[in-house]
């Protein structure tokens, strides 16, 4: 091997082979290794040190948000987090939740981008040992009808067509999620995911290898399909900007099939360990491929390994020893496992499942043996092809970014007219207002024989995953783009506020949290100035809104940093701040939905009106403007809010609830009434459009008449109304027949972005 | 306690939930493997299922290559003993391709599921659809003979689940068919979206001529408990859970557990 190179060797390197790394990143790594590195230790470095791996530039920012609470098993850290979520016949099962982004795949080839998400995701939750009982996207578009309109209904409607193949063959049932539409993401679309699943807690399985490797002999065995060149430089692709087509071949191909038999087999082959009472350590292949997985389960246990690529089944020959190390090939795992039991695991993959007749060459191996010797050390073709110390790998490296606020001080509207019928109506036919039903068609939300609430029918969706036991699992997530743009950190504390009403609104109590921070490139500092107010935020919400008790605050227990959410000619995308809230209700036969039951029944508002339409779905439809004032988070209200909503739904006296977010009580109302096919609600409230169009964080609760003589209401709220026949909305000098807009509002996404097929 | 055996193949999904009905229904269910063909040999059971998912991937055509497994000729004996035969969603592509349903020709494919056809959109449609059974069928399918004229509302979640025939066969199917999609009232759906696929002669489920196996689009084993209803639900059964008790919504069962109680009669549970 060869001398220390200078500064212009490196810079060749990086240039030549695509890196993404700085040449003082080179220059470290060199001198890590005391020579020229290898083109593997570059690749494998470049994946370690991208800020997709190695949180480089956010880390120092995340640590600020809240991760404790009790209920909390693993926090961030790990492929995912974990809480505790219930007991059953003496069994004490874990909540396990993971959350990524795929955006800048997606936005190049939806459909495989799309599917590796789901992918992805749900590998992070299995890895722990679990089953994935529900998967659920959030997604951010262009907006449909703009310049790039053409484009974006493609980007959607291949990105809705990637989830259903992969998520419905795989039988997942997706849990619906939410999609926004924002000219800011016309050149960057944001596909969120989100996946979770329930483990017995003595189950879980850690992504190390274990202590008594230090003992005996451990190796590590390579499961599922044979390695080829997708992938390559995945990671790497999801730190720089988006430039054009640029990047399509570090997309990977997902296969959901091969991990429909696989999880199967994966499952069957941790019966049996456990049986055994061996341990083990469990990880799946994502950014880095085999390189990262073997180094990682390796370093994090505190040995070294040998790899052996030459063992390793490829689907392609030849194939040059970093790609092989590096490729992202979906639908694989590694074990860290004692040697005595490799045939009998072999065995199941290879026989009892029969993976290499399923596709061509997919097997398990054994591709390494762990050894005390803290190295990182690769053999192909009988040579060297990587020689590191271990501890380096997953050393990783730190930045402070500079920041430097934004100004947003945006004006409001002049004036502000309103025709209630005209407004709401326009609302609910336009394109950020109308019905998702279309997008949810396509999803299987029912596999698995859980679900207990499916997309639409409820504020989030909830399902019974634990077999036997009554606890039931909502989860909800939210992000307004349109609140993110204005103020950051309103965007992250409503997104965590939005995300927790959707949750209580079915009866649930928060548990946790998972988020995915979008925004832009973070050398620019007024795109890490936005990501720092939108992680306060979000950190804000999550301390005002603990449901544990005592000071403890609504834990992060898992997410993931997506930066460089822009074009390289275009501008960032609006600071997009998404979280994901899990609820537990004790009881799911308690879980409320919004569907309006009964005439004659009160609708009550909680949370009194404010003038705050910064962003409003009312100033941007039917005023053509956006704002300035966001809707203020106040955090300790929520909190009460909350707590009022779930006694009401403990005690059986809630009929239906919907909270109020996009489009204000007037489109929460019609949105029940509409749910309920035959009835409607009759306002009895001011007609202007504070009352009606305001989204100050609220909550409509259906009761029956007797609830006002029973109940001493809180302060914060009010009879709005009454349940009556019809579907329709109404108040103070304002009608609107929802039966005759019930067609328009569920085929709008449709005809608007499924043109192309005929709609 | 009679025996049902779920036979998963490679990309089987809904092997776990079909199981586990079987089981609430009086019956002891298990799943075997594709490859168990001895274990399943040597220990037959009194009712087969072939769950839903993607077996095989839907690689050239959905259940294609399943119908070609060697386990299948198990199942094939076992229908000719007239054992009660079901297969669901995926299930039901591999009964089609196995030419077990409608049977005219053993191991000929006389009948297919194509694509779904529906107004503007293509692939993998989910979502709610009413259920009514064909008189004969209820006379002589195990797994329809607790059914009567009222309909069910069930989930569909598929790609290609439209019944096509030859059009020389379309007599003759009539007295194979099973369940046909219907209004809430049970009139005649005209139609997408009652019809949701665009099958012939609005056809959900279809029978061999002994009626005991019965390849069926509708997922009854998601509709089995009446939680799992949709709340929005028209029809009496919407109405029922609406308005159920807390105690009601747990025990009572959904509108789809009549085909599995119907093979627990036919079986003779208590």
């Amino acid at each position: 091997m060869s001398k220390i190179p200078d500064r212009e060797e490196l810079r060749n390197v990086i240039s030549s082979r695509g890196l993404a790394m700085t040449v003082e990143e080179a220059e470290k790594l060199a001198g890590y290794v005391d020579r020229m590195p290898t083109p593997l230790e570059f690749h494998l470095f470049d994946t370690m040190w991208s800020e997709h791996c190695s949180y480089k530039s956010s880390k120092s920012v995340l640590n600020t948000l809240p991760t404790d609470s009790p209920g909390v098993v693993i926090g961030p850290g790990e492929d995912a987090g974990v809480v505790s979520f219930c007991h059953q016949d003496g069994i004490e099962w874990d909540l396990v939740v993971a959350h990524e982004s795929h955006n800048h795949p997606s936005q190049v080839l939806p459909v495989e981008g799309a599917a590796t998400g789901v992918g992805g995701i749900v590998r992070d939750v299995y890895c722990m040992g679990a089953r994935v009982t529900g998967s659920m996207d959030l997604l951010r578009f262009g907006d449909p009808e703009g310049s790039k309109g053409e484009a974006t209904r493609g980007i959607v409607r291949g990105v809705v067509e990637g989830i259903w193949k992969y998520g419905n063959a795989l039988g997942v049932p997706n849990m619906g999620g939410d999609t926004e539409f924002h000219p800011g993401y016309d050149d960057n679309c944001l596909v969120n995911v989100v996946a979770f699943g329930v483990v017995p807690h003595d189950r879980i399985i850690h992504s190390f290898v274990p202590e008594e490797a230090h003992k005996e002999p451990y190796v590590l065995v390579l499961t599922g399909k044979p390695t080829d060149n997708t992938g390559f430089g995945g990671a790497t692709f999801a730190s720089a900007d988006l430039d054009g087509e640029q990047g399509m071949g570090s997309v990977q191909v997902a296969d959901p099939f091969l991990k429909r038999v696989l999880s199967e087999a994966n499952q069957a082959v941790l019966d049996m360990l456990f049986e055994k009472g061996v341990k083990f350590g469990f990880k799946d292949l994502g950014a880095g491929g085999i390189a990262c997985v073997t180094s990682e389960l390796a370093a994090h246990g505190g040995l070294g390994i040998d790899v052996d690529l030459d063992a390793v089944p490829v689907s392609i020959k030849n194939l040059p020893p970093e790609v092989i190390a590096c490729s992202e090939t979906q639908e694989r795992y590694g074990l860290a496992v004692p040697v005595s039991v490799v045939d009998d695991i072999l065995s199941v993959y290879n026989e009892k499942f029969e993976l290499p007749r399923l596709f061509p060459n997919c097997r398990a191996a054994v591709i390494g043996r762990f050894n005390s010797k803290p190295v990182y050390n690769v053999i192909c073709r009988g040579e060297n092809v990587a020689e590191t110390p271990i501890n380096y790998i997953t050393e990783g490296v730190v930045y402070q970014r500079e920041e430097c606020p934004m100004d947003n001080a945006a004006p409001e509207p002049a004036q502000r007219p309103c025709d209630p019928s005209k407004d709401l109506t326009r609302i609910l036919t336009s394109i950020s207002g109308c019905s998702r039903k279309h997008i949810w068609s396509y999803y299987d939300s029912e596999v698995q024989g859980v679900t207990r609430l499916r997309p639409g029918e409820a504020d989030s969706c909830v399902s019974v995953p634990v077999e036997g036991s009554r606890a039931g699992l909502a989860v909800s997530g939210d992000g307004n783009p349109w609140y993110g743009e204005l103020d950051p950190f309103l965007g992250g504390a409503h997104a965590v506020g939005e995300a927790v009403r959707n949750v209580v609104a079915t009866g649930a109590t928060p548990i946790c949290a998972t988020d995915c921070l979008n925004f832009g490139n973070p050398e620019d500092p007024k795109a890490f100035w936005q990501f720092k107010q939108a992680v306060a935020g979000i950190a804000e919400a999550c301390n005002a809104l603990g449901f544990s008790g005592g000071d403890y605050p609504l834990p992060i227990v898992s997410g993931n940093v997506s930066f460089y959410n822009q074009s390289t000619g275009g501008k960032a995308i609006p600071p997009s701040p998404i979280v994901a809230v899990f609820g537990k209700i004790h009881d799911h036969r308690k879980a409320t939905d919004i569907v309006l039951r009964k005439e004659g029944n009160l609708v009550l508002l909680i949370g009194t009106r404010k003038d705050e339409l910064g962003g409003s779905l009312f100033y941007r439809t039917c005023l053509g403007h956006h704002g300035g004032t966001v809707p203020t988070f106040r955090g300790s209200l929520e909190k009460r809010m909350a707590d009022w909503i779930l006694g009401v739904i403990h005690d059986r006296r809630a009929y239906s609830v919907h909270d109020i977010s996009g489009g204000g009580l007037a489109v929460a109302g019609a949105e029940m009434a509409l749910a309920s096919r035959k009835l409607g609600i009759e306002f009895s409230l001011d007609s202007n459009p504070v009352t009606l169009f305001s989204e100050t964080p609220g909550y409509l609760v259906e009761v029956d008449s007797r609830f006002v003589e029973d109940v001493t209401l809180p302060e914060f709220v009010s009879v709005a109304g009454k349940v009556c026949m019809g579907c329709s909305v109404s108040g103070n000098g304002w009608s609107v027949d929802l039966e005759s807009l019930r067609k328009e509002w569920s085929d709008k996404l449709a005809s608007v972005i499924w043109r192309e097929e005929g709609v | 306690m009679p025996r049902a055996a779920v036979i998963r193949f490679p990309g089987s999904n809904c092997e776990f939930e079909t199981a586990r009905v079987l089981r609430n229904s009086g019956i002891d269910a298990r799943i075997y493997n594709w490859n168990d063909i001895e274990r399943l040999s040597d220990n037959r059971a009194d009712a087969y299922v072939l769950p839903g998912g993607f077996s095989f991937q839907d690689r050239i055509r959905a259940g294609v290559i399943a119908a070609r497994e060697s386990i299948m000729d198990l199942v094939f004996e076992e229908a000719v003993n007239g054992k009660p035969i079901l297969g669901i969603c995926n299930g039901a592509q591999v009964l089609l391709e196995s030419g077990l349903v409608p049977g005219w020709k053993p191991g000929s494919v006389q009948a297919a599921l194509a694509g779904n056809l529906a107004p503007g959109r293509s692939g993998y449609l989910s979502g709610w659809i009413h259920l009514k059974a064909a008189p004969e069928a209820v006379e002589k399918c195990p797994w329809l003979c607790a059914m009567n004229e009222e309909p069910i509302p069930v989930p569909i979640a598929h790609a290609e689940g439209r019944f096509v025939f030859r059009e020389e066969d379309l007599d003759r199917v009539m007295s194979h068919i099973g369940l046909t999609y219907c209004g809430v009232d049970g009139s005649a759906p005209h139609g997408w979206p009652g019809n949701p696929n665009g099958s012939l002669l609005d056809v959900a489920a279809l029978m061999n001529a002994d009626g005991n196996v019965l390849a069926m689009m509708p997922h009854p084993e998601r509709s089995f408990h009446l939680w799992q209803v949709p709340p929005d639900m028209q029809g009496p059964w919407g109405d029922m859970r609406r308005n159920s008790s807390m105690k009601d919504l747990e025990d009572q069962p959904g509108p789809g557990a009549i085909i599995f109680k119907s093979l627990a009669k036919y079986l003779g549970v208590e």
